[in-house]
């Protein structure tokens, strides 16, 4: 069985990010952001999610032991909102407060099809947000993978290492295509 | 895929394990605290002692049928009826954190009046994940203290049995389901009741208006759905505004307050769209509303907004 553990931030959905992986029937548990990479590592995992949460990325630059992860890990990382924001940053881009913050549906671009985390979503499609900050400048060594309207960073990937960042929320309910997301990651966690 | 089955077979044990002696339950006849109570039945019997109380916020009838259904599911429950020590309590009070909070205390102060006489030590709690999710905690913001996690006081006598914590409103309904309970379908109603569906003071007064307006979008909205013009929404209710406007009755100017109905699609709660109602069921809900409830309510609003930004109840 394929172990995906998740790094609370304090998010609203870290929750739900733990059932959707349950329901894929992922090995899954909840980790605060204040554990050791070594006691993660440990439990030999094949893959982490970094969830969001209330700390204004783009007014303060820590996140927990985020920083820790991103540095040591080999296998794959998803960052969602601020774990997304925080990876940007710490690779060398920036978070800064949204312009346009969104919250709720948003009509989602993908501006590369068919990327392993989006096998099977189409072109466009609906997504739910919640972020008062957003990515401002893609780190240096990432890729751009989709965009919407208001925020021109909404999913990026590391060129060289498995991790990618997303601003919107594959986890809940109504976002169209959260679920098959999350089985697109798993299944390149499974790959490794 | 939850399994319910699993669950309640993993669930039983646990609770015979945990539970010595006798426990109460905060039964409020919703899906929550129906299936907890049919779970801990199952395991622990007649130690299981049911609690219901009357806050004075309850929906049109509510009381009355709960305890139509505890003598259903033969239990062993006491009915209370607290209405006048809440609308006490709330009196003057406007902040909706502060409504939460006072509520979650008296609950508490109920059931532990009520265990002292029963010789109980433990309180079951339908806690489901959002409750605990949107309370708050070391890492997490308040978006709202729910009354059965953050409205609890800090020092309690009774210890807490939450079996429902990691589950979902869709999950526990799988499970009352499974269970055969005849609420599994019903919509949510909030712990501190209609006193977060008046925003502003929760006067009596003021409750009968959101009682009977509650009652009407209810009836009309399932009417609607029975008739198939329309899906059954999660959640469907009125809020009582503290905003006044102009109207005409007879040729004569009134001055009076506001309803806003809201009805909203989910799965668990933690997000949520807005119910695209068809326009003769609105129509019909608004004229209702105001003649019903012509003395008070002049104008009604429909509530459009997502989750997020805003939540489901207004408060």
């Amino acid at each position: 069985m394929v172990k995906i553990y998740i790094i609370d931030n304090g998010g609203q959905w870290t929750h739900r990010e733990w059932r959707t992986l349950r329901e894929i029937g992922v090995e899954t548990k909840i980790i605060p952001n204040t554990a050791s990479f070594d006691e993660i590592v440990k439990e030999d995992v094949d893959g982490l999610v970094l969830s969001g949460g209330a700390p204004r990325v783009g007014l303060e630059s820590k996140l927990g032991n985020c920083a820790e992860y991103l540095k040591k890990a080999g296998f794959p990382v998803l960052g969602i909102c601020a774990g997304h924001q925080f990876m940007a940053q710490f690779f060398g881009g920036e978070a800064r407060p949204s312009k346009i913050p969104e919250f709720g549906k948003i009509e989602l671009t993908l501006l590369k099809e068919n990327d392993v985390l989006f096998k099977g979503v189409p072109k466009r499609s609906i997504v739910w947000e919640s972020h008062n900050d957003e990515v401002t400048k893609l780190p240096e060594g990432f890729e751009l993978l989709a965009e919407s309207e208001n925020c021109k960073i909404q999913a990026m990937k590391h060129k060289n290492r498995p991790f990618y960042g997303l601003q919107f929320h594959p986890e809940v309910e109504h976002t169209e295509f959260g679920e098959h997301i999350f089985r697109n990651f798993v299944k390149f966690c499974t790959k490794k | 895929m939850f399994d319910a089955d699993k669950f309640i077979e993993k669930t039983i044990p646990k609770l015979q394990e945990e539970i010595k002696g006798k426990a109460l339950i905060a039964f409020s006849g919703g899906v929550d605290s129906t299936v907890c109570t049919a779970l801990v039945n199952k395991a622990i019997d007649e130690r299981l002692v049911a609690v219901h109380v009357d806050t004075g916020y309850m929906r049109k009838d509510e009381s009355k049928n709960v305890k139509k259904m505890m003598e259903k599911m033969g239990l062993n429950f006491r009915f209370i009826d607290a209405s006048k020590e809440y609308y006490k309590a709330l009196k003057g009070v406007e902040d909706p954190e502060k409504k939460r909070k006072i509520i979650g205390e008296k609950f508490i102060r109920v059931f532990e009046k009520a265990a002292e006489k029963e010789n109980v030590k433990y309180l079951v709690q339908g806690t489901i994940a959002p409750d605990w999710i949107e309370s708050g905690d070391s890492l997490r913001d308040t978006i709202k203290s729910h009354h059965n996690v953050g409205g609890l006081p800090k020092h309690m006598k009774l210890k807490l049995v939450e079996p429902l914590r990691d589950l979902y409103k869709d999950e526990v309904r799988k499970v009352a389901r499974k269970l055969r309970l005849p609420v599994s379908e019903r919509q949510p109603f909030p712990g501190p009741g209609l006193a977060i569906r008046i925003i502003g003071e929760a006067t009596p007064e003021r409750t009968k208006i959101v009682r009977e307006a509650c009652d009407i979008v209810e009836k009309e909205i399932e009417n609607a759905v029975e008739k198939g013009l329309m899906e059954k929404p999660w959640q469907y209710f009125a809020v009582l505004l503290p905003v006044k406007s102009v109207g005409v009755h007879g040729d004569k100017r009134v001055y009076g307050n506001v309803i806003s109905v809201r009805a909203v699609q989910s799965v668990d709660a933690m997000t949520c769209a807005y119910s695209k109602i068809p326009h003769e069921v609105i129509d019909r809900i608004s004229t209702r509303i105001t003649n019903t409830l012509k003395e008070e309510i002049n104008r009604v609003v429909y509530d459009i907004t997502n989750k997020p930004p805003s939540t489901v109840e207004w408060e």
